[in-house]
This record gives structure tokens, sequence and C-alpha cells, in this order.
């Protein structure tokens, strides 16, 4: 699996972060970290957390 | 960047319900300072300051303290307010907000799209004169009602009970809170008791819906899920979902009341609905303040925020900062920066896809069937301030079908 965020619409709301922690992350300035290849175990919690980000910025691929 | 010394900043009383967030004295002081001294501490004026305090690391969400600004420490209200996901924080926020946000996805909103059309083109069609009409109990009440009905899977014609108890629990978003609390808790009795009902009828049939959802959650008795979490939140995602979108609605109208060749335009052009209502919120937010706390001591753009300090973000001020949008204008063509309407951050509006997407339908067939709207009558409003909007507002146009 693939992730892909969109960082000039981005506003670092850090919703990615609430619904899927292990691949999303706020540091400690508030701006968003992630792994762009997480493991395919997470893909309920990766898709979530693309559907939830407010400027739908995340792409999620195979 | 050197900030100006604290008591040389402009101070605003916005607790007086004559205090005006949108007024020209506002604007004159983000002209002298980034922030200015409240009552509670200090507000955010300009666009850049406020984008970062909005999701600073720093800040919590703040409106925790708000029933205790106001005097008010105990009783079914400020109960019920700290109950309020917006007023929680780490793992209890997050596990809260998981289980909320199925009820909001985008993924279900495309399907409605038919059924919010429909239901603005019912209302207008009911108006109890072909040129005018009283545009708050005409429309957007029911419509922003009827759609939080549609969304949590209520009876639409049950929509008069969630508008009626609603409207008086927003009251306890205004600055005139303390003398309305008897009201807003009689409100909010009824709207436990609608809550209650509910469960338990889902409880005994369940149905493809949110809410059996939500109970579904709840009987699993793994702790998700508490009875009174699961009726706390009932009640604010109905009151919510209804107070916000009634009251961005009327403001909308008075925006595009005072610009008629915006309102032209977008009957000719209803594909820019949404661009509509992304820029009447930027110009003309219900929220007229997002409200945060300081977590602990830290310093920001040269000033000291002591731990506990309320900082108050004035979205209307910061979205026209003319550092960023240049001359004042309203104007839906516009390629503009994101606003402050929907809050942001962690408590970022769990709603905001609906009410986009209910905004931008209804939006453009007000302009094609309402031409030329004008006031007709004296309007009546809440104060500028916490959540705005207007309680009342005739309105005449030329009827176009």
């Amino acid at each position: 699996m693939h992730v892909t965020v969109d960082m000039n619409l981005c506003q670092d709301h850090g919703q990615c972060a609430i619904a899927s922690p292990a691949v999303f992350q706020m540091n400690d300035d508030g701006k968003l970290e992630y792994n762009g290849n997480p493991d395919d175990s997470l893909r309920d919690e990766v898709e979530e957390a693309a559907d939830v980000c407010p400027v739908q910025a995340i792409l999620v691929e195979d | 960047m050197t900030a100006v010394a604290q008591d040389q900043a402009p101070y605003f009383d916005i607790s007086d319900p004559t205090f005006a967030i949108t007024s020209e004295e506002v604007h004159a002081a983000r002209e002298q300072s980034w922030y200015a001294r409240t009552n509670y501490g200090i507000a955010g004026l300009r666009y850049d300051e406020v984008s970062r305090l909005l999701k600073h690391p720093k800040l919590r969400q703040g409106s925790v303290q708000w029933p205790a600004h106001n005097g008010i420490t105990e009783g079914p209200w400020a109960h019920w307010f700290a109950s309020w996901l917006l007023n929680k924080e780490g793992a209890d926020h997050h596990r809260l907000r998981r289980l909320m946000n199925p009820a909001f996805s985008p993924k279900l909103i495309g399907a409605l799209v038919p059924r919010f059309q429909a239901l603005a083109g019912e209302l207008i069609d009911g108006f109890s004169h072909p040129d005018r009409c009283e545009f708050v109990t005409e429309f957007a009440e029911p419509y922003a009602a009827r759609v939080i009905a549609i969304m949590l899977g209520l009876p639409e014609e049950e929509w008069p009970i969630i508008a009626r108890e609603s409207t008086t629990l927003g009251l306890g978003m205004g600055v005139t809170v303390k003398d309305d609390l008897p009201k807003i808790e009689a409100a909010l009795a009824n709207l436990y008791t609608y809550a209650d009902d509910l469960i338990a009828d889902r409880q005994k049939n369940p149905r493809e819906d949110f809410v059996s959802k939500l109970v579904t959650a709840n009987r699993e008795g793994d702790g998700r899920l508490s009875d009174e979490e699961l009726r706390d939140g009932l009640v604010l995602l109905i009151f919510g979902g209804f107070d916000t979108t009634r009251n961005q609605l009327g403001l909308a109208m008075q925006t595009f009341i005072a610009n008629p060749d915006q309102w032209t335009l977008l009957a000719e052009q209803p594909e820019l609905g949404k661009a509509a209502v992304e820029e009447v919120m930027r110009v003309n937010p219900t929220v007229r303040w997002v409200t945060r706390e300081a977590l602990e001591d830290f310093e920001f753009e040269g000033l000291e925020i002591p731990a506990g300090t309320t900082v108050h973000l004035f979205s209307e001020s910061a979205a026209t900062d003319p550092r960023v949008f240049g001359e004042k204008a309203f104007d839906i063509t516009a390629d503009r920066k994101p606003h402050f309407g929907f809050g942001g951050g962690a408590h970022h509006c769990l709603g905001h896809f609906v009410a986009r997407s209910d905004m931008s339908e209804a939006l453009p067939l007000l302009a094609r069937r309402m031409r030329n709207p004008r006031i007709d009558g004296e309007a009546s409003w809440l104060p500028d301030s916490g959540n705005t909007g207007p309680m009342r507002l005739p309105i005449a146009f030329d009827a176009a079908g």
C-alpha cells in the first residue's frame, strides 16, 4: 500500500493521526509526518484517515 | 517581529452583548496588533497568527471553560457541556470522535445531494407568500433540522422538535447564557427525553442507520460507549448539526443581499455553490470565535502566554485580514486561502462535509428562485460574538420559476 499526502492541501489538522496513529503523527511543531509505505494490515485505518481528512489531501494506492 | 507590549495592545470586553466582533473597531485593532487583550485572555486578529494558533500543540480546545466564564459551574447544562466531544482531549476524545466520524463520512454525501435539492425546492414552494418569506422559520430552520434528521435517520416530520429545542440550546453559546439558563435547561431535558426514546426504539428495532450503529457499539459492553455518552452525544449531534447550519444560512442571505451581483451570478452559475459557501463562511461565519486554552507557559510572536490563558481566535477578522486577502471584497469566483469557519485541528468540525454539501445545494437554488432579495421589515439578531445569526430575517424578492 502506498500513501501520499498532498502537502499543498494539508493544513495539519491532524484528523489522520487520530484515525491511524501508526501511520500519521503530528510532530512537536504540530506538522504532519507520515509513513508512505505502511503495512497492508493497516489498510482499514489508513482508509479511515483518508476519509476523515477535512481537506481530502490523502491518496491511498495499492 | 516585535509584539506590542501587552498593556498597549487593544482591549475588548467580549462578554458585553453589544460588543461587535465584526466591527470597524476590531478591524482597526487588527492593524495595530496581531492580538487584542480581552476580559477572558487574548484574542487573535490576523490570518497568519490565527492559522498557527488554531493548531498549536501548546493549546487545547478552550470552550471547556465557557460555562465557568459565565458563572455556571453545576447543573444539567454545565454537565452536558462538559460531555461534548469538543471539550474532551486525548484518548477519550479520539475514541468518541472515531465512533462519530462514520455518520458524516464524505462517502455518504453524494447519495444525499438529490434529497437536499428536493428539500430546498419543497421549502421554497411552501413559502406562505409568493414574493416574501421569513427566511429563518420558513427556510433555514426546517432545512437545517430536516438535514440532520436525514443524516441521523430520524423521522423528518419530527423536525419541529429538533428545531425548537436546539434553537433554545443555541442560547447557551451566546454571552447572555446565564439569563437564559432556565430555558436552556428545559430544552435540554426535552432533548434528553427525545434521545432516550430514540435509543430505546433502536435497541428494540435496530435498523441500517447511524443511531442503530451507535446503540450496537453501546451494547457490545466493551466499554466503548456508555449509556450516558450515547445520550449526551446524540443531543450534541442534533444540536450541533442544526444550530450552526440554520445560522450560517441566514448569514449567507445577509451577505448576498448586500452583494446582489454575486447573487445573480450564483443563480446563473449554480456550480459556484461550493465556492459561495466558502466565501460566505470567510466573511460572515456563524462561529465568530474559536476558543483555545494554553496547556503550559509558552512564547508566541514575542508574547508570553501563561498556562491557562484563554485564547479566542476571531474568525472573521483573521479571514478578512488585508495582509492575505487584499482589499475588502466578497467574490465567489476568487481563489481564497482556507477560512476558519469550521475551526481546525483535532476538533475540526465533525459535520463539515454535510454542511458544505447541503448549503452548496441550497444557495444556488434560492438564488434562482428568489431574485433581487431585500430585507422586508425588521430583522433580529443574536449578539455579534460567540455563535451568531439572525433569529428573524424577513425578505421580499421577485419570484422566479
